[in-house]
């Protein structure tokens, strides 16, 4: 085939220019770190990486959110502690009180205390955290019981709440868990719905109990012993029910953080180049370019007229 | 006997022949580098000799130029100008598709994927804590943010739309214009052709811009014998044909031109874009070029049937994926994913039918109290004429038979977020219930939505998009790969024409020096017959 000056330079032109692209390409995926950076580049890949990021955004969610149900339970299972310890000084101080040798002025005394255990329970159930009230159920704003200590209706239900009312955080797809332990559950002995104004059967036990102390009935105040421990074991149902679930998020978060691990490690063999392959890549192409530079200026250059004297 | 100044009359036709092929020597290197120029070679012939009817021989008169021949395979032509229709349709429609690849933004940190992260992200911080106003200002912020992405694609695509249609303009008029040069160089060539030459360098000319026009639209360019001359020679005309009607027949012109449509071809297209026909009015059917590239990626629809309303002659969409298909796709997005947060629409086991789960119309506000109506506030709707978000009343009060067919007047352009959640954060509904503000019931539902595989045929929401840029991501590689295979076929024949026709230096150097040694010969020639002449005029028969 009959070759000619132009085509010679041409011909150079068109593979210095095939060189200059494919040193392009890595010195880009060099510059970005990523093998791709339009979908066009590799369509598997870049779809791939969509689901990815997609999957590894979810886990970081869900990892916040078991961390903020962590504290939530955290929270509900120190206050139930502190109403345990309240309701066993309530037992004790029954003990101390059916001692038939009390005078009426000592069972006061008691009658006293007993009234400040009540209002620190009524209080308890009123706790908030981070603004929203623990026991309410779904009604996070209101109280769960009227807790103005002067009012005729001071441990009474101030809304209703119902078992029902359990309020979710998602922790996974399709897996969620409960947080909280709605008021009906603790101060209503169990029973399913707690409507207003009815007054809390634990509290009533204490107003109970006072009025015992206040008139120096023995036989109601040794009563009161059975009754506290039956306060104390709903208590207790509801503590270990915490506390399972709180094992269950530390599996769950367990679990997050080593999909993490798994899903970061995916998406970044994906879509991430070999630093090191890319380099030397990139030296390869260098090197084939600067042949080719070198070789075509020696070829192009000369021609007949050079060598005419 | 023979003439007496006969050697000197042989010796200067060698001074001329020599003196001629110098000439076409010197044309040649001048033109190395003008495009398209084939080299010329002069013809050479020994001259006519001279019957001398006394038996000793015939008598050789010297040489002659009888004329000027270019170095040009027709073939290689034609092979050239059917591969470059093809190179020009698919680099058109490479660049068009990167274009609308850097449009979509993906993958990136600022993509659809990230910005429906980052939603899906801020509800879940809802559900953990539906009164916090920060919290709900973020839903909102971000809801934003998803609905401006489809805005700002949708109306990126729309004016690649008008770009791409005052492109088909302008290559439109290029098209005419080389017609025009074609149909003068016709009338040059046929003019100064009438005496037998060949006018090589108009050819060459004319070779050049019908490369040109090879590019833009699918022509075919012959030259046809239209009869015989009267010198007995064939009367060959330049005819070029666009899809078997001629757009250049020897001196005649018919134009193609563009009239703008006043209906559109696809409900997604913008309007009074242009349609591209003969100026005559026939119907002009492009099958390749730049021309095709821009008009598929402008009105493709991947077949789809045309526009209710449209008046022209199509029946269906060009059969490729281009501007108007990802606008309906997003579109077909928007609507349903709209109408599936609002109301609760949708599929939930995948046997084709929509069943209505509680939707975010079907919550209660954050501040209702026990007894309230379902809110009944749209999270997402549309923009209004003027570019204010609608409302929830003011979006259902729009055309449409059901609440449904309402949603249709949803697109990718117009998508917003209500502008009852805008003006007060209270109408984000998360509860399920009437006056319970801790209740996340109604935003548990909408959270389920994210991973409901029958939402769209596709799948979930994100593998839609997911789905949607895959797509563009493979047709945008395989049109790069064509585009370069064509490129490497159009160089290769080109190689090939260089090689036959395209001038060596050193060639034309060699050239040069040999008939150099000619014209010297020639003159040292003239030299000696001046001798002989002198000799015989002053020696000859003088006394001594």
């Amino acid at each position: 085939m009959r070759i000619t000056n132009n085509m010679l330079i041409n011909n150079m032109i068109n593979q210095v220019g095939t060189n200059m692209t494919r040193m392009d390409k890595y010195q880009n995926q060099l510059a970005t770190g990523k093998k791709i950076s339009v979908p066009s580049d590799d369509p598997v890949v870049a779809a791939r990486a969509l689901k990815l990021r997609t999957d590894v955004a979810e886990v970081d969610q869900y990892g916040k959110n078991v961390k903020d149900a962590q504290s939530w339970l955290d929270m509900t299972d120190s206050t139930l502690n502190s109403m345990g310890d309240l309701i066993s000084r309530a037992k004790e101080l029954a003990v101390q009180g059916a001692n038939g040798t009390n005078t009426v002025s000592d069972t006061q005394k008691i009658g006293d205390e007993v009234t400040q255990l009540r209002n620190q329970l009524v209080h308890l159930g009123n706790t908030t955290y981070a603004g929203k009230y623990l026991f309410s159920g779904y009604s996070t704003d209101k109280e769960l019981l009227v807790s103005d200590e002067s009012s005729p209706n001071f441990g009474q239900f101030a809304i209703p709440v119902s078992n029902g009312e359990q309020i979710k955080f998602e922790v996974g797809i399709g897996d969620d868990i409960n947080i909280n332990v709605p008021g009906s559950d603790i101060f209503n002995n169990g029973a399913a719905v707690a409507t207003p104004p009815q007054v809390s059967p634990i509290i009533q036990h204490f107003n109970d109990f006072i009025t015992a102390l206040n008139s120096g009935d023995s036989s109601k105040i040794s009563s009161m012993i059975t009754t506290f421990e039956g306060d104390s074991d709903n208590l207790l149902r509801v503590r270990a029910d915490v506390g399972a679930r709180s094992n269950r998020l530390d599996l769950t978060s367990n679990r997050l953080d080593s999909d993490n691990t798994n899903f970061t490690k995916l998406m970044s063999d994906n879509e991430d180049v070999d630093m090191a392959e890319t380099i030397m890549n990139l030296q390869n192409e260098q090197n084939v370019y600067r042949a080719s530079l070198a070789g075509g200026a020696k070829v192009i250059q000369p021609t007949l007229v050079d060598f005419l004297r | 006997m023979r003439d007496s100044f006969f050697g000197l009359n042989i010796a200067v036709r060698g001074l001329y022949t020599a003196q001629r092929n110098l000439d076409v020597v010197n044309h040649n290197l001048n033109n190395v580098n003008t495009p398209g120029y084939s080299r010329q070679q002069a013809i050479q012939v020994a001259s006519q000799p001279i019957a001398l009817y006394d038996g000793t021989g015939m008598v050789g008169t010297g040489s002659d130029v009888i004329g000027v021949s270019r170095v040009r395979d027709e073939y290689l032509d034609f092979k050239y100008w059917s591969e470059n229709i093809s190179s020009g349709e698919w680099d058109t429609k490479s660049s068009q598709l990167s274009e609308m690849e850097a449009t979509f933004n993906e993958p990136s940190d600022s993509g659809f994927s990230t910005i429906t992260n980052e939603f899906y992200s801020s509800l879940q911080e809802l559900a953990k804590d539906p009164s916090s106003m920060a919290t709900r200002s973020l839903v909102k912020q971000d809801g934003v943010t998803l609905a401006k992405y489809f805005n700002s694609v949708a109306a990126h695509f729309e004016k690649m739309q008008t770009d791409i249609n005052y492109s088909i303009d302008t290559k439109v008029n290029e098209v005419n214009s080389y017609a025009d040069q074609i149909q003068q160089l016709n009338r040059q060539i046929y003019t100064s052709e009438l005496d037998g030459n060949t006018a090589n360098d108009l050819r060459d000319q004319r070779t050049v811009l019908i490369d040109k026009m090879s590019k833009v639209v699918n022509i075919e360019a012959n030259e046809v014998v239209a009869g015989k001359l009267p010198n007995g020679k064939d009367d060959k005309h330049m005819v070029i044909t666009i899809s078997g009607k001629a757009i250049v027949d020897h001196f005649n012109v018919s134009k193609i031109a563009v009239k703008q449509r006043n209906t559109k071809l696809n409900d997604e297209d913008v309007s009074n874009l242009y349609d591209v026909s003969w100026a005559d009015g026939n119907k002009l059917d492009i099958k390749g070029g730049e021309l095709k590239g821009y008009l598929d990626i402008r009105d493709g629809n991947d077949g789809a049937a045309v526009s209710a309303s449209y008046t022209g002659a199509q029946t269906t969409s060009p059969l490729y994926k281009g501007i108007p298909f990802y606008m309906r796709k997003m579109n077909e997005f928007v609507r349903t994913f709209a109408k599936s947060f609002n109301e609760g629409l949708i599929d939930t086991n995948g046997d084709g039918t929509v069943e209505d789960i509680a939707g975010h119309a079907d919550g209660y506000k954050l501040n209702s109290s026990t007894g309230d109506q379902p809110s009944g506030i749209r999270f997402f709707t549309m923009m209004d004429g003027q570019g204010n978000n609608m409302g929830s009343t003011a979006f259902l009060a729009q055309n449409g038979a059901t609440i449904s067919d309402k949603y249709d007047n949803i697109t990718a352009k117009n998508f917003a977020v209500s502008e009852d959640i805008i003006d007060d954060l209270n109408n984000i509904s998360t509860s399920g219930q009437a006056g319970q503000q801790g209740n996340i019931d109604n935003l548990n539902s909408l959270l389920a939505m994210r991973h409901n595989p029958y939402m769209f045929s596709e799948g979930a929401p994100e593998d839609y998009m997911k789905s949607l840029i895959a797509t563009l991501g493979i047709d945008s590689q395989q049109a790069v790969r064509i585009s370069g295979n064509q490129d490497n076929i159009v160089k290769q024949i080109d190689n090939r024409r260089t090689s036959d026709s395209g001038v060596s230096i050193d060639e034309e150097m060699a050239n040069l020096v040999k008939y150099q040694q000619a014209y010297s010969a020639a003159a040292k020639m003239i030299n000696t017959m001046d001798q002989v002449y002198d000799t015989l005029v002053n020696k000859v028969g003088v006394g001594g």
